[in-house]
């Protein structure tokens, strides 16, 4: 029979194409952290400060200081309410973890 | 009290159904809620609306709790002979509101 | 119905075909293929469409991502406020889909008529087909011509809505630009649940600044079918400091509902009275794009019922729905929530079609509003999936402060601006 053979073929084919893909998926941004992207952009060149590669300690830091009502803001007290020190960490850790932003002051 | 709407024709012919339409923006109190001090805030709702036509009752209505806080009513009546139509929305507080409309019926 | 019966005979044919497909599958590599092959459609390349496809490619790149979308440019609605009040050209609005064609994202110019959901095939206007794994409804809102008694399409072009961004935007630009000083313009506002609650009084607030600047004379008159708004308060202490006795907001209540349109003498009708206007608005009631009906998506109410950890359809499998046409709890219809509802959606897709169990997320929105060029405001929440809803975090999220110093509203509106370009650069550029 050659159907199952050549279906075979194309899952060998198949299975090159889906290794190759495992490390853009390790890469691919947590879906918490996605929720920040909406203001703070991958280039650091706007009123908003970027994340990407900012270290996890400074983000945390921050985070904390806006949940507490210590750090002047607009925004960004009134969400970082709804964010438990597990999730900004997570978050934190994956915004370090992306390297140095494009245009970094 | 508050601000009452309504809307009737100006004019009408005898025998004509027509619409009329009246509104009250009332600050409703459900009697659920509780003040600062946890003492239930007293109930204060509308609790009746009344259509007189030259002093004859032609549409009355009793609300309870599950009224909206600014009722809306709708309703048709018979233009009989030119007069005037008053409203009336008695709440619990005893306040009544009253909104009067001229008819000219030919 | 005799298409119909047609329809169901195909459908089992290529049912029972797809899992002697399976069966073949299994033997050779079971979860790799199935992956491989996975194919999503994405309708509708708004906000939330076009930033899901991107993300689809981004989270799994092995998942073949079409996304259908007729025009070959976007038009934004956030901003098209400032269009209308003259300070901003619509060029700004436009957006093309370069970047998502090279994110790797297939673009279909097409619109979509039907869709098959047992068979699960999309129909495209020219008669093709295409199949997909999952189908992803991101198709906005249509504006419901049926609602309100003599607003149709012809009336939309004296009575502009502009509640879809483009021509209706530029038309009621015009009208504000060569109506006389001392004119009346006449907005009316819809009851919940529409596009951007915030909106139709950003937009009373950037009328007025034109106005007052251009026109000074002139009077704002909004009819409203609510009592209560999005950042009632805020917009209101704004107007009487910087628009003193220009807008008069008439509420439900006060008889501001509006039951009928005469176009030809551009007169808005009330429950209590009527007015007429020099340039009238009307925001008409709403409902989820015209496709999402189609596909039975759609509930009695309009809208689109979803699962909250997903944003898979309640009502038809495989098919999820983001973006204003999802009742999404209480997230706003916003194009910050699409946004983020997109990218939600497009990692749960991926873990699904991985069979991994999807995991909870939290979402995220600001809405900002202009009240005059550089005096902002803003709402936000954070919203997770509670008893089958997306609902709001209790402790966090809420409005600007109502005393704050011009520097803050400076500031706000700086934010809002760079939120657009920062948005429209992930979904676009
Ligand atoms: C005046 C105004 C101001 C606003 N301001 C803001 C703001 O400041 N901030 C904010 O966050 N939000 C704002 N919004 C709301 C925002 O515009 C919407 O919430 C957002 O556009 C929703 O995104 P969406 O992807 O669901 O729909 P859309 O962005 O409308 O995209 C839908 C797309 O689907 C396509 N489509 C429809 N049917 C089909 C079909 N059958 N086949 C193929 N394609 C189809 C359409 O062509 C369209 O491109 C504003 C809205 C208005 C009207």
């Amino acid at each position: 029979m050659t159907r199952p053979w050549s279906y075979r073929g194309i899952s060998h084919g198949m299975i090159v194409v889906a290794l190759l893909a495992v490390p853009i998926q390790a890469a691919a941004q947590p879906s918490s952290a996605a929720a920040c992207s909406g203001c703070h952009a991958p280039v650091n060149d706007g009123p908003v400060p970027g994340l990407i590669g900012r270290p996890a300690g400074e983000i945390v830091t921050a985070m904390a200081a806006f949940r507490a009502g210590e750090r002047t803001a607009t925004v960004m007290d009134r969400i970082a309410k709804g964010y438990s020190d597990e999730e900004i960490n997570a978050i934190a850790q994956w915004y370090a973890a992306q390297g140095q932003p494009a245009g970094n002051p | 009290m508050t601000r009452a709407l309504i809307n009737t024709p100006k004019q009408a012919q005898q025998g004509e159904v027509i619409e009329i339409r009246a509104m009250i923006a009332h600050v409703m109190e459900t009697g659920h809620r509780r003040d600062a001090q946890g003492a239930a805030v007293p109930r204060n709702i509308i609790h009746r609306f009344q259509c007189l036509y030259d002093d004859v009752e032609i549409f009355a209505a009793d609300f309870y709790p599950a009224m909206a806080a600014n009722p809306f009513i709708a309703f048709s009546t018979v233009a009989t002979t030119s007069g005037v139509l008053t409203f009336a929305w008695t709440d619990d507080q005893g306040t009544i509101q009253r909104a009067t409309a001229e008819i000219t019926v030919v | 119905m005799p298409s119909r019966s047609g329809t169901r005979r195909k459908a089992s044919r290529r049912a029972i075909l797809k899992s002697a497909l399976a069966g073949i599958a299994t033997l050779a590599a079971p979860p790799v293929l199935g992956q491989a092959k996975a194919h999503v459609i994405v309708i509708g390349g708004g906000f939330a469409g076009a930033t899901c496809a991107r993300r689809l490619k981004a989270a799994d790149g092995t998942i073949a991502v079409t996304l259908v979308e007729p025009n070959a440019r976007f038009t934004a609605c956030p901003f098209s406020n400032a269009v209308i009040a003259g300070l901003r050209p619509i060029e700004a609005q436009y957006f093309g889909y370069d970047g998502v064609k090279q994110a790797g994202v297939d673009i279909a110019g097409q619109i979509v008529v039907a869709i098959e959901a047992e068979a699960r095939q999309v129909h495209f206007a020219d008669g093709a087909r295409l199949d997909y794994q999952r189908l992803v409804l991101a198709p906005g809102i249509d504006i419901r011509f049926d609602a309100l008694p003599g607003y149709d399409q012809t009336a939309a072009e004296i009575m502009p809505h502009a509640w879809k961004a483009g021509a209706q935007t530029l038309l009621l630009r015009r009208q504000l630009e060569a109506m006389a000083d001392g004119g009346v313009v006449v907005l009316s506002a819809p009851a919940n649940p529409f596009r951007c609650p915030p909106g139709p009084y950003e937009r009373a607030s950037l009328i007025a600044y034109y106005l007052k600047t251009k026109k000074p004379r002139s009077k704002l008159i909004l009819l409203d079918a609510k009592d209560t708004f999005s950042k009632q308060r805020l917009f209101e202490a704004a107007w009487k400091t910087l628009y003193p006795g220009l807008i008069e907001w008439v509420p439900l209540s006060g008889g501001g509902r509006v039951i009928e349109i005469d176009a030809k003498t551009r007169t808005l009708v009330t429950e209590f009275g009527s007015h007429l206007a020099d340039v009238a608005n009307v925001i008409p009631p709403q409902r989820a794009g015209a496709v999402a009906i189609a596909a039975g998506v759609a509930d009695q109410t309009g809208w689109c019922p979803i699962d909250p950890h997903t944003f898979e359809s309640k009502l038809v499998p495989n098919i999820h729905v983001i973006g204003d046409a999802a009742i999404a709890g209480a997230m706003p219809k916003s194009a910050f929530a699409a946004n983020a509802q997109a990218k939600v959606c497009a990692d749960m897709i991926a873990s699904l079609i991985r069979g991994e169990d999807p995991r909870e997320v939290k979402l995220i929105n600001t809405c900002y509003s202009l009240v005059a060029p550089d005096y902002g405001i803003s709402v936000a929440g954070v919203y997770a999936p509670r008893d089958g809803l997306l609902t709001e975090i209790k402790e966090a999220g809420g409005v600007s402060p109502l005393e704050a110093p011009a520097a803050q509203r400076e500031a706000e509106a700086t934010y809002a601006q760079a939120w657009f370009q920062t948005i429209t650069r992930e979904v676009f550029g």
